[in-house]
């Protein structure tokens, strides 16, 4: 059984108050995410993904297509008790306490008051929350509301988790406890399911992804297995390199590119055609001392604008 | 809430809303809130301090005091309490009155059923007259004011020479009608005639401003035809008592008599009624009552 | 039925934490001016005028709470987006409107109830500035329980008003929501004049609309009997009663229509 199961999922809005005509928000989505899936949905802003989760977690209703969840479909109450969401941007009452938030959630579950007690100081000790978790949450910044909010998710210790942009407002330290987090979860044998505008984030965590753009996917699969991100040549660093032995790698065709970056500091960029290790090699045997080896491949970003300026800009249901 | 639950939603509330209708039908069936005195049911009685509450809204203020008038009015007349007020009249009329100086209809109404005697009016002359008389003061244009409070003097107070002034000073009025002097010198010649309340009823009918009070004019002239019916009636009714040394206990007597034919009816098609030699319009006729008549008539 | 409590008291302690209860302060500080104003300036009146004001004012604070938090109660989950998360929860959405509605109904019942106690604390401190043979005068005693029916209907009334607010504001905006509440609770207070519109005006159909607005629109008037109770004229038990029974059956039909919007809504 799939965690994550969407046939043809399409919503249209109404847009425009005189005169509304549709617009496609999201267009016959079909997706299978298996149980155990760290899956990362990306996309840029707009392309469809706050729409998508919306519709798994029935905060709106699809215009057509339909989606399960767990094998049941999305709207079960049942269902909701073994999935977690964090919403983009969460919000919650700024009346409560870190501590009342969870305890209300909680209390939706049907924990008794010990349970509820025990789960949510546990989370809060693991989304780093400290002292804080007794002050309201109008005293919260945005950083601490998202830990809160990922704490609210995971109260649960739900099959599947939906993560909104899940990094989104944290500071470096704060995107690898989430990240440590999510790996965390799926050792748990939980799927997680998290949309995301970086591509690093998916790159760090993800087993399988789909792209969307303008509300269609355009890519789907295994990042390594995608041929838009396929390895196109290596980003070499180096130290002590000299003139000469440049010269001479570049005579044999080695070196696509060189860059000085000061001193006898270059970053070099390798072709696919001849193997790394030999190119290293050489200047190695020319007495250069080398810093880093990267792989090259397509950015999300040259991804997107590239779909983007393919795919047709209106999305009134005419052009669809 | 499953999409099972939605399809009985419109159901419930179709149910509940004609448990609303109900409940508001017998809500008034059992006649409303319990009854406060009507002393009450006015909670501000000086018109100045409801003036000032009224903010800018003293004319809509006005239509619901007036809506209140006719409400307390119709529904006191109906009612069969023998201990039935107006007290709330002449309040209701001054509030409206102050509320909208313009308002016309209302010192009209003022004039014609705040004279009224019990039960169909509160029998107060002297209101009638203070309120047209503050309608003069805040239009002093309107002749027909005047002409009310002569009326009011002429049917009601029976001083023929004061109604006679009155009908002179609003001849005096630029624009008063020319029928406003001989009107005058009529009333003051031979004040009290049936005829020249006829007179009297048929300017209103013919000139009043509005149809209410032009509608009620008329009212009062087939009220005055019916008077003439039963003082016809009344001639034959004496006839046979003096015939018979009885008084008719029935219509069917005076026409086994010979001295009427069929069973008589007022204009509005009431049969009248014969109660122990007494004729009057049947109480559920729409010219009941009627109006009493200054004494030099009877 | 759980759930619907746990979301019940979560909007009573918002309630409290946005001090919606200091209303109780200004009510009781309120009474007990005006009652040391009223022993300066008159004799007679006093007990009665106490009795208008404090029965008016549990009335107007009441619905100052029915409106201004009913409209917020789904409007301000959904606008902060804290409704996400919530609905995201083993909730279903009835049960979330019904659980907004009944915590507002808590809070409301915890309102009326701390500010009759207070009203009938000043009563009974004004019964002991009177002597016999004044209080003897008084239509009803100071600390008539009585009044106690004008209190439950003005309840049910808030009820009812509350429902209202709620119910727009499954699908308009706050202001909106708020005007057409007060809209219909004035119309609701005028309803007699509704019924006697006929009366004058002159178009059939106009006064067969008048007439059906007369049995539709909540007849708020028929829940004050203030004055009543006041003066000690009867107020039949069995009106109170059906007067009740007329609110809750509003109060569910306007329930059930909320539930119904909400639960087709599109959270976008």
């Amino acid at each position: 059984m799939d965690a994550i199961r969407t046939e043809a999922l399409t919503k249209h809005y109404r847009v425009g108050f005189w005169r509304p005509r549709p617009y496609v928000a999201l267009d016959a989505l079909t997706l299978r995410v298996g149980r155990g899936d760290v899956f990362g949905f990306l996309g840029p802003n707009g392309a469809g993904k706050t729409t998508t989760l919306k519709l798994l977690l029935q905060l709106i209703y699809p215009t057509s297509g339909r989606a399960d969840v767990l094998g049941r479909p999305v709207g079960d109450v049942d269902v909701r008790r073994r999935i977690g969401y964090l919403p983009e941007n969460p919000c919650f009452y700024d009346y409560l306490t870190a501590e009342e938030l969870l305890e209300y959630f909680a209390s939706l579950f049907g924990y008794g008051p010990a349970e509820r007690r025990r789960r949510v100081a546990a989370l809060l000790d693991e989304v780093g929350i400290g002292a804080e978790r007794r002050l309201q949450l109008r005293k919260f910044s945005k950083g601490m509301l998202q830990r809160v909010g990922i704490a609210q998710a995971v109260i649960n210790d739900p099959e599947v988790v939906f993560f909104d942009e899940p990094m989104s407002g944290l500071d470096p330290l704060g995107r690898r406890e989430i990240r440590e987090l999510v790996l965390r979860m799926r050792d748990r044998g939980a799927t997680v399911f998290f949309s995301s505008h970086v591509l690093s984030d998916a790159e760090a965590l993800c087993s399988r992804v789909a792209i969307l753009a303008h509300g269609r996917l355009v890519g789907s699969g295994a990042l390594s297995d995608m041929a838009a991100f396929q390895v196109r040549g290596w980003e070499l660093v180096v130290n002590n390199l000299t003139p000469a032995a440049l010269e001479h790698a570049r005579s044999l065709g080695r070196i696509a590119r060189a860059d000085a970056l000061g001193g006898s500091r270059y970053a070099l960029e390798l072709p696919l055609s001849t193997p790394p290790e030999r190119i290293l090699a050489d200047l190695a045997a020319h007495g250069a001392q080398p810093v880093s080896l990267n792989p090259l491949r397509e950015t999300l970003e040259d991804f997107y604008l590239r779909h983007i300026a393919a795919a047709p800009t209106d999305r009134g249901l005419g052009a669809a | 809430m499953r999409r099972a639950d939605l399809k009985v939603g419109p159901y419930i509330v179709v149910l509940l809303f004609g448990g609303v209708v109900a409940l508001q039908a017998l809500h008034e069936r059992n006649g409303g809130p319990p009854a406060s005195t009507s002393a009450n049911l006015l909670y501000l009685r000086s018109p100045e301090a409801v003036e000032r509450l009224a903010l800018s809204y003293d004319s809509l203020l006005a239509d619901v005091y007036w809506i209140r008038t006719v409400q307390h009015y119709g529904g006191t007349k109906l009612s069969t309490d023998p201990n039935k007020q107006y007290d709330l009249l002449y309040p209701l009329l001054d509030l409206t009155t102050s509320l909208d100086p313009r308002f016309n209809v209302a010192y009209y109404f003022g004039a014609v059923f705040l004279a009224e005697p019990f039960p169909g009016g509160p029998g107060r002359p002297d209101l009638a007259i203070a309120l047209l008389e503050k309608g003069l003061r805040a239009q002093p244009e309107k002749w027909e004011f005047a002409q009310a409070i002569g009326f009011v003097h002429y049917w009601w107070l029976e001083d023929y020479e004061e109604a006679a002034a009155w009908f002179t000073r609003a001849s005096a009025f630029p624009n008063a009608p020319i029928w406003m002097t001989p009107l005058a010198a009529t009333t003051l010649a031979q004040g009290g005639n049936r005829q020249s309340s006829r007179l009297l009823w048929e300017q209103f009918a013919r000139t009043a401003e509005d149809e209410w009070f032009r509608t009620e004019a008329r009212r009062r002239l087939v009220q005055l035809d019916a008077l003439d019916d039963i003082d016809r009636l009344r001639g034959a009714a004496a006839a046979f008592e003096q015939r018979y040394g009885a008084p008719p206990m029935a219509w069917s007597d005076l026409q086994g008599a010979g001295l009427l034919r069929g069973t008589p009816v007022d204009p509005t098609g009431t049969p009248y009624r014969l109660d122990a030699g007494a004729i009057t319009v049947d109480p559920g006729s729409p010219l009941h009552p009627l109006p009493t008549e200054p004494a030099r008539l009877r | 039925m759980r759930i619907i409590g746990h979301v019940a008291l979560n909007v009573f302690k918002e309630s409290v934490r946005d001090k919606v209860l200091y209303n109780l302060v200004v009510f009781a500080v309120l009474l007990i001016a005006v009652s040391y104003l009223l022993g300066q300036l008159t004799a007679g009146q006093d007990v009665k005028i106490i009795k208008d004001l404090g029965l008016a004012a549990i009335a107007t604070f009441g619905l100052l709470i029915a409106v201004f938090i009913g409209i917020g109660l789904v409007w301000k989950e959904v606008e902060r987006r804290s409704i996400y998360s919530l609905l995201s929860k083993p909730i279903r959405r009835h049960e979330f409107v019904l659980g907004k509605y009944a915590g507002l109904g808590l809070t409301l019942l915890v309102n009326v109830a701390i500010m009759t106690v207070a009203f009938y604390a000043v009563l009974a401190y004004m019964n002991t500035q009177f002597p016999e043979n004044v209080r003897a005068a008084w239509p009803a005693p100071a600390t008539d329980p009585g009044m106690l029916r004008a209190v439950a209907l003005v309840f049910v009334e808030l009820l009812l008003v509350t429902a209202i607010a709620l119910f727009f504001s499954t699908f308009s905006g706050p202001f909106l929501a708020a005007a057409l509440t007060f809209g219909l609770w004035i119309i609701g207070h005028f309803n007699a004049d509704l019924r006697n519109f006929e009366a004058v005006v002159d178009s059939r159909a106009a006064a067969y609309a008048a007439r059906a607005l007369y049995y539709v629109l909540p007849n708020f008037a028929a829940f004050d009997v203030k004055t009543q109770v006041v003066y000690a004229l009867p107020v039949p038990a069995s009106y109170v009663a059906m007067t009740a029974l007329y609110g809750v059956v509003y109060i569910a039909m306007l329930l059930t229509g909320s539930v119904m919007i909400f639960a087709r809504r599109d959270f976008k």
